[in-house]
């Protein structure tokens, strides 16, 4: 049970990352990473939320969707349970973490359409994980985004000085550095823990 | 706005990956093969249009309040119709997108026409502005197909045209495609993540540096208009 | 007033979702004749490709501790051998695959039927091509010990090849144990 937890959590953080090998969660991966700070707050709601959603998603796929049949509905209901937990994790936020909320606030509206956590509870469902290899994988999944992004903003910001090609600027260099950051990933593939 | 210059639009000024730079993940996972570029990009044409048009269609009736709610249902509807028709007839198909298919509800593209221009235009542009913008999507993820194909293992046309047994297209994704170069030596680095990255960030950057470059032919050519136009007012007032 | 609108609201949103739902069930209900058809001619193919019978009967692997890779083990009717399912991690993700096992523990073919290997390096393994077919062909008659030296691994793919060559030795195992229970 430990070694199989251990194991989806090395393989969602390292081996699988969710970026670099999965390609889940490009958009906000680019979008947000121009600065180390923004991109760690991201990194943060990303976890928060995909840890959230893999726990909730699996009760209702568990408990509702599959006891009446209703499969083919997933991909509906999921996207559904996301939107209205962003939603309701913002109010909450607002209301009792005012802190937390002035450090989260602005990036929880884009998660809804971040495919890593729709992406992530799909996974769960296909994959047949239980209620806490589900949750493991969506936190340890949104720690491998975090750290994805996270390396990648420190590699931004230095690129700001590097001397490139007038048409690579902007997304394409930045698409550039991804890749060999993903390169860099590929030596985890094959680590294993038996 | 006319049918004509959506088309443009779609395809180069305002395309959806090169331009708007959105969808983008699906885009570097899933070109390996034309196979599976072209089965994604008719996937979200199609998606697309229909749910423009039904967006279209209710933009008038639905509260603004939960607008944004109503489209996620009407997308996911239609990403899980396309998904259960692929599963009972392209079998080949969906196994090799996987969960690329669902993912497509929350591919920025979709949502994103539908709050900028749908909500705003009648059915018909709605219409023509799905057909585009999702071939202008489609032929994006075509040339990565192809570049990463022919480079990473020599082939072109992968799981789609079957040359073994005569040359024809197939949808079983059993054709192993015409073999340009012995895939030994194809740099097959392209086929990995890696590839899906650098293509991209290729592709995009040859789009900025042709419209860039066709931005200042026109800058120029309207100067030397103006500067011709000049030189005849000054011949004229001599 | 304000409660009226929010009541609206949720009525509008109720509406949407129930047309939504009732849409998506007919047409699951017009796809899911050819969906469990294809589901099914896909697991007979892939059945009568590693161990020829004319039927299988599911193996109740409940009494037995197995490896937990092993998804379900069906035996052939005549008595021949087992088929084995097995998911094994390759380098991409899961790699689920059938082996057929003979009564004298060998293998008598391998088949996989769902992976996420890349495209033109672990993607092999599964291909129809004349390499794929052979990476296959060479795991029948190997017994519970084969290990990966013992194989030609696919170029650029050693982890494929691994998942693939532990696959076949646990199922081997697998029925090694279920008919040493049977005897028992």
């Amino acid at each position: 049970m430990l070694t199989n937890i251990l194991s989806i959590a090395l393989g969602a953080i390292l081996i699988d990352n969710f970026i670099f090998s999965q390609f889940l969660g490009c958009c906000p991966f680019l979008g947000c990473s121009n600065k180390v700070d923004t991109a760690a707050g991201m990194g943060i709601a990303v976890v928060f939320v995909m840890g959230l959603a893999s726990a909730i998603c699996w009760v209702v796929d568990t408990y509702v969707l599959v006891p009446l049949g209703l499969e083919f509905l997933e991909t509906l209901a999921f996207i559904l349970v996301i939107a209205a937990l962003v939603q309701f994790v913002e109010m909450f936020l607002k209301k009792s973490v005012p802190s937390l909320y002035a450090a989260l606030g602005i990036y929880l509206p884009l998660i809804t359409t971040n495919c890593a956590v729709l992406g992530v509870v799909l996974l769960n469902v296909q994959n047949h994980y239980n209620f806490i290899e589900s949750v493991v994988y969506g936190i340890t999944g949104g720690l491998g985004f975090m750290l994805a992004i996270v390396l990648f903003a420190s590699v931004r910001e230095r690129i700001d000085f590097a001397d490139y090609p007038d048409c690579f600027e902007g997304f394409p260099i930045a698409l550039v550095s991804a890749g060999l950051l993903a390169l860099a990933f590929m030596g985890f593939s094959g680590m294993k823990i038996f | 706005m006319n049918i004509r210059d959506q088309f443009r639009e779609g395809l180069i000024t305002n395309n959806p990956i090169t331009v708007q730079q959105i969808g983008m993940c699906a885009t570097m996972a899933i070109t390996t093969s034309l196979f599976n570029g072209v089965g994604m990009g008719l996937s979200v044409l199609i998606i697309l249009t229909c749910c423009n048009v039904v967006v279209s269609a209710v933009r008038k009736i639905i509260p603004n309040e939960i607008r944004l709610a109503i489209f996620v249902v009407i997308i996911a509807s239609f990403v899980t119709i396309v998904d259960l028709l692929l599963k009972a007839y392209i079998p080949a198909l969906s196994d090799s997108l996987g969960v690329f298919i669902p993912l497509i509800v929350v591919n920025c593209i979709i949502i994103g026409r539908a709050e900028a221009f749908c909500q705003k235009n009648d059915i018909k542009a709605s219409f023509f502005d799905g057909i585009f913008q999702g071939l202008g999507y489609t032929v994006i993820l075509i040339v990565m197909c192809v570049i990463r194909e022919l480079l990473g293992s020599g082939r072109f046309g992968g799981g789609l045209i079957d040359v073994a047994k005569g040359f024809r297209f197939t949808l079983d994704g059993t054709g192993g495609g015409i073999q340009i170069f012995p895939s030994e030596f194809g740099a097959s680095i392209l086929t990995l993540p890696f590839g899906g990255f650098l293509t991209l960030g290729v592709v995009i950057a040859a789009m900025q540096y042709f419209l860039k470059k066709s931005a200042r032919e026109k800058k120029a050519a309207e100067e030397a208009a103006a500067e011709a136009a000049r030189l005849a007012a000054e011949q004229e007032e001599d | 007033m304000k409660d009226n609108k929010i009541v609206k609201l949720s009525l509008v949103l109720f509406l949407v979702c129930a047309i939504a739902a009732g849409v998506l069930g007919v047409v699951y209900n017009l796809t899911k004749p050819t969906i469990d058809r294809r589901a099914l001619e896909k697991t007979t193919a892939a059945f009568a490709a590693v161990l020829e019978a004319e039927s299988y009967e599911v193996v109740d692997t409940g009494a037995y501790t197995l490896d937990r890779s092993v998804n379900s083990v069906y035996k052939a009717s005549d008595g021949s051998g087992y088929v084995v399912e097995s998911t094994f991690s390759g380098a991409q993700g899961n790699i689920t695959m059938v082996v057929g096992v003979k009564s004298d523990y060998t293998c008598s073919g391998i088949s996989i039927t769902e992976h996420s290997e890349t495209s033109g390096l672990g993607a092999v393994a599964a291909s129809a091509s004349d390499a794929g077919v052979a990476f296959r062909e060479q795991f029948i008659g190997v017994g519970e010990n084969v290990t990966v030296k013992d194989i030609d691994a696919i170029a650029g793919a050693t982890i494929t090849s691994t998942a693939v060559t532990n696959a076949v030795a646990t199922s081997i195992t697998t029925v090694k144990t279920i008919e040493g229970g049977a005897a028992a």
